[in-house]
């Protein structure tokens, strides 16, 4: 079930019965929709043709009152569409309420990755494992601009907004692993923000929550903050401020612009996030990097070293990343 | 036109206009309709002063008490009595007294050139009282409440609006005064003070709005 | 009434016979010469032609942006541009077309050359003012420029607060300012439409003989007077809290973000419909025209113009449904907004009506005018789609969106303006177009255009949110397909702009009234006097007196 193999795809995987009901209303809809455009489209055809100057067609008033005929296509398409907002609205009142018994996962937004918190503690960056059968409701708030957590295969999308905290429900009922998007524009890497929701079933989800969760995780969690902070955009080669490169850095020595010999160890990488301006490369260029110091919490200072700890460089790093983050792509 | 003009009091047709009454009519519409997108702009700012006033209350009532509600007071005094005179200046005008409608001008301008010169004064002690949140360099004095910073601020914008609409009113006005002076102006260009009259009430308008909105509501 | 050297008073004229041309002098292209004359003109027809040369220069800007935007979404990973540059061409696309070509184009140049000639008056009440607000117009133009030119802007054109005030490293001060003061220029326009409209009508014409594109044009400004304000109020504090964080949007001081769009969207869906209306007006003038046959249904028309402008107030929740607002509200909003179908309804079906026993010929701008029917009917009912919350809570902020606003303001509004353009062609410039080329041009639009945008329904609603520089690889196809549907309607906007450009030297003579249409802007020479009419217009008994009338518009005129 993971998306993006197949060139193209007419119609996107709904996993709860709220979504199939929302592709029953949209179908539906579409069908109203031909109803109401097919007759005008053939009308103006035939009219057309018909009516051409010089043609033959009769021309005689047809004496048709034209009030009746105004009301009547004034108030009969929008009788009609009434029903869809009556529909419309129940499913979305549905969705506004979720039951008390939810699981409750946290979700921050930040520019530009999502991070969710599991009931059990464990924590994961940009992609989310969920079990199914189970009502889930996701507290979702930002720390910066307005985001949008959006998960099609649930039909579902809703602000992260920076002052107050909002919610999104659903009940999966078939596993699979599907896109997970920030639908809200929010800058520069607006399009990368976002990763793959994973539905399993609640003993392969508990099996992850001790294992994979805890573990596996924590490297593709380190190479998130990596992308998100922004180091990727100055440290991978190529990029256009040549800051030095990080790929096999840790445990290296490091000659600095005082003479000074040091090894890049846990320590020494941390104070060089939080205060950049100490310990002077040597040969380094201008010191360009901003202080981290108050903008990166200490888990992930200390998640985003323990990436940097295994990261050997750019191919080698996705290769050694052991999540499922290259099949989106 | 409501009121009926002096002899000799009156307006030259321009070219495009049918008649003197029509003319008159379009002037008297199209000022209006700009006060009414005027009104709709300051309204906006007061509506979101309000809303700010809801969610936050204590942090605007302290804020406000800041204010300096006498120098309100008396500004508000003093615009109302340059509507007076504006007003008589339009009545002078249809009479044709030429004179006395250019000297109620003058007054008016003065007493907008008060309103400004009282309102820079108080900004001025805003300044020393440590109330302009916005100067980067200079600390607030009630740094602790954060929402009175947003108060204080809407304050400054609305303010410094109204004043902006005040000083290009007062240089409009000088303007129409330096023309209106001249010899045969009254029976060309009579509109032009009833216009710019209603145009002066709408500043006048504004801070009455303003007024109470912004300093007497949250005491 | 003390009327002084009226030609109203002067009553009834013998029959008036059009001259097909006037002498060279005397038309208004040709009264003076010297660019002073142009850039100090207060002819409403030669401020027009201003405005028309300007949009026109800024719709290319726009479409160049658009290149850039659908040659970046060629390939899903972004390897022809970064996200920066993708992000600010979508951007400088947006807020060129909206603020700069769709929300001016009609009204400031069909609008300004077309209200005083319709009503039969000799010029808009305040000349001066048209001139200032098309001055008001490029200097807030420039602000705009000056800021892609040092880099540009990527915000989006919604501006979004806290990213536009707070974390945008881009120009966004000098493009708010120019924003802003463009907002000016529009409502300037519009108090001087409203006002013309109100008094300078000519003797005998009652409101009911006003031809559609005038009560549009009425409704249209309305809407810029009304809503415009809010907007510069909106924009005022979204500059101040950038240049000095004021706090109002930001959240740390107690300031609310979605304020902001509270306030934004109170103008910008009534925007929707200085966008829309215009063009509705001038379908209702070509589609009788070239069906020689009275509008159906004119007072219902007329009607729904106001209702649309009126009910346009009360719908801009829509935008947010999923924005943390309250349920209530959406259940509100979303109800209102299936009410903007009825007015909607009714113009098309009556549009539809009057070509029923016409008597039709398909010249270009019929062409764009049927096209524009069925555009504006899919961009309508695929609106009602997102108003209806459950589906708007997975298509919002999807390239279903994006498709929809598209089939409105390209199929609606940049159609009906280029259909009005060929229509009034012969009326602006005295010369006449190639009617093949004209012909082939609307063909390739509206397969290119249908080519381009109806894919991005389909992404839509597969998922594919919008303003993505990078998107997942199953989306290539349907976006390359749109990507070459846009360089078909590159194809159909460059051919008129040459064939148009060519006609003003080489076209045959225009005469008066090419299309044998009703209106009194027909009954003066092409091009128009610099006075628009040598001797005054007689203001006919009922509005749209063609030739087959249908029963029913006798009954209620006769």
């Amino acid at each position: 079930m993971t998306p993006g193999h197949d060139s193209l795809q007419l119609w996107p995987a709904a996993v709860s019965a709220t979504a199939s009901e929302t592709d029953w209303l949209i179908l539906a809809f579409t069908v109203l929709t031909l109803l109401l455009t097919v007759p005008v489209f053939v009308a103006i055809t035939y009219f057309a043709l018909r009516y051409r100057e010089g043609s033959e067609a009769d021309r005689s008033p047809s004496g048709i009152r034209s009030n009746l005929i105004e009301i009547s296509w004034m108030l009969i398409p929008f009788l009609l569409t009434l029903i869809f907002f009556v529909w419309g609205a129940r499913l979305y009142v549905h969705s506004k309420n979720p039951p008390p018994d939810a699981m409750v996962v946290e979700a921050i937004g930040r520019q530009w990755m999502w991070k969710f918190q599991h009931p059990t503690g464990q924590s994961e960056i940009n992609n989310l494992h969920l079990p199914i059968g189970q009502p889930i409701r996701l507290h979702i708030i930002s720390q910066d601009v307005i985001h949008a957590l959006y998960l099609p295969a649930v039909r579902l999308q809703v602000a992260a907004l920076p002052d107050r905290y909002t919610d999104l429900w659903f009940k999966a009922d078939k596993t699979g692993t599907y896109h997970l998007y920030c639908s809200e524009y929010c800058g520069t890497d607006h399009s990368v923000m976002g990763g793959e929701v994973t539905f399993m079933n609640p003993g392969d989800y508990q099996e992850w929550l001790t294992h994979a969760g805890a573990q596996q995780g924590k490297v593709a969690a380190g190479r998130a903050l990596y992308e998100a902070y922004g180091c990727a955009g100055c440290h991978e080669p190529g990029s256009p401020v040549k800051a030095p490169s990080l790929a096999g850095l840790y445990g290296s020595a490091v000659t600095l612009a005082d003479g000074r010999t040091v090894t890049a160890d846990d320590a020494w990488l941390r104070e060089k996030i939080l205060n950049p301006n100490g310990d002077r490369l040597a040969g380094a260029g201008k010191q360009v990097m901003p202080s981290f110091a108050g903008r990166i919490p200490a888990d992930e200072l200390g998640t985003l070293i323990d990436f940097l700890k295994s990261y050997s460089g750019p191919a080698a790093g996705k290769a050694a990343d052991a999540t499922p983050a290259g099949a989106t792509r | 036109m409501t009121q009926p003009l002096a002899d000799g009091v009156g307006v030259a047709r321009a070219e495009h206009f049918e008649s003197v009454a029509q003319q008159r009519e379009a002037a008297t519409l199209g000022i209006w309709a700009w006060l009414i997108t005027e009104l709709l702009l300051f309204s906006a700012l007061f509506l979101v002063a309000l809303i700010t006033r809801i969610q936050h209350p204590e942090a605007t009532v302290a804020a406000a008490k800041h204010l300096k509600f006498w120098i309100g007071a008396t500004n508000t005094v003093v615009l109302i009595c340059s509507s007076l005179t504006m007003s008589m200046a339009i009545e002078f005008s249809r009479m044709g007294w030429q004179r006395a409608m250019v000297r109620a001008m003058l007054a008016t301008a003065a007493l907008g050139g008060l309103f400004l010169v009282l309102k820079g004064y108080e900004y001025y002690a805003d300044w020393a009282e440590h109330m302009m949140p916005f100067l980067s360099g200079r600390p607030f004095a009630l740094a602790e409440t954060p929402a009175s910073r947003l108060f204080v601020n809407l304050y400054y914008v609305a303010t410094l609006l109204h004043a902006l609409h005040l000083f290009t009113g007062i240089a409009l006005l000088l303007g129409i005064t330096w023309m209106a002076a001249r010899a045969g102006f009254l029976s060309r260009h009579q509109n032009w003070i009833e216009v710019y009259g209603l145009y002066w009430h709408f500043i006048d308008l504004v801070w009455i709005l303003a007024f109470p909105i912004l300093y007497v509501v949250n005491r | 009434m003390s009327a002084s050297g009226t030609i109203g008073g002067t009553a009834r004229r013998e029959p008036h016979t059009p001259e097909s041309t006037i002498g060279r002098k005397a038309d208004y292209l040709h009264a003076e010469s010297t660019l002073r004359s142009w850039f100090l003109a207060t002819d409403h027809k030669r401020i027009a032609i201003l405005y028309l040369v300007s949009i026109t220069g800024f719709f290319v800007i726009g479409a160049l942006a658009a290149g850039v935007v659908r040659l970046a979404l060629v390939v899903p990973n972004g390897a022809i541009m970064t996200n920066d540059t993708y992000n600010k061409a979508f951007t400088i696309h947006g807020v060129v077309m909206v603020w700069f070509f769709l929300i001016p184009s009609i009204p400031a140049t069909f609008g300004n050359f077309l209200i005083p000639l319709m009503i039969g008056a000799k010029d808009l009440a305040f000349p001066k003012l048209n001139l200032t607000s098309w001055y008001v117009f490029m200097a807030g133009a420039l602000f705009t420029l000056v800021s892609v030119v040092l880099g540009g802007v990527d915000t989006g054109w919604t501006f979004y607060a806290p990213l536009s005030t707070a974390f945008s490293n881009t120009w966004v001060l000098p493009a708010l300012i120019g924003v802003t003061i463009v907002g000016f220029s529009s409502i300037l326009t519009g108090l001087n439409f409203v006002v013309t409209i109100h008094t300078m009508r000519a003797p005998g014409m009652t409101w009911f003989k006003l031809p559609i594109f005038v009560w549009a044009h009425y409704a249209t400004s309305l809407i810029f007077l009304l809503a415009t304000p809010v907007i510069t109020t909106a924009l005022i504090l979204l500059i101040a809290e950038r240049a000095f964080h004021i706090g109002v949007f930001d959240p740390a001081y107690g300031g609310d973000p979605v304020l902001f769009q509270h306030l934004f969207w109170f103008y910008s869906h009534p925007a929707v419909y200085i966008m829309v209306l215009p063009g509705m007006g001038v379908i209702s003038e070509i589609v009788p025209a070239f069906a020689q046959k009275k509008l159906f249904g004119y007072r219902f028309v007329a009607y729904a113009s106001i209702g649309l402008a009126s009910v346009t107030f009360f719908v801009w929740g829509h935008h947010m449904f999923v924005n943390g607002q309250s349920d209530l509200a959406s259940l509100v909003f979303s109800a209102l907004s299936f009410a903007v179908a009825v007015p909607s309804a009714v113009k098309v079906y009556n549009w539809t009506a009057t070509i029923h026993k016409g008597s039709l010929r398909l010249d270009t701008p019929m062409l764009y005018a049927m096209g524009y029917i069925g555009l504006f009917v899919l961009g309508g009912l695929t609106g009602l789609y997102l108003a209806t919350l459950a589906i708007n809570q997975h298509i919002h902020a999807t390239y279903f969106v994006v498709a929809h606003f598209h089939y409105i303001m390209v199929g609606g509004t940049v159609l009906a303006f280029l259909g009005g353009l060929h229509f009034w062609w012969p009326k602006f410039t005295g010369r006449m177009y190639s009617e093949p080329w004209g012909r082939v041009s609307a063909l390739l639009i509206f397969l290119g255009f249908n080519v381009t945008f109806f894919p991005q329904f389909i992404l839509g609603y597969l998922g594919m949110p919008r303003r993505y520089a990078t998107y997942p690889a199953e989306f290539q196809l349907l976006n390359v397909l749109s990507s070459a549907g846009a360089t078909i309607l590159a194809a159909g906007y460059i051919f008129p702009m040459l064939y148009l450009v060519y006609s003003l030297w080489f076209g045959r003579r225009a005469p008066a009234n090419p299309w044998n249409a009703k209106g009194l802007e027909w009954e003066t020479a092409s091009p128009p006097p610099t006075h628009n009419f040598l001797e005054a217009p007689e203001v006919p008994r009922i509005p749209y007196d063609y030739p087959i009338q249908a029963q029913e518009s006798r009954d209620q005129h006769g």
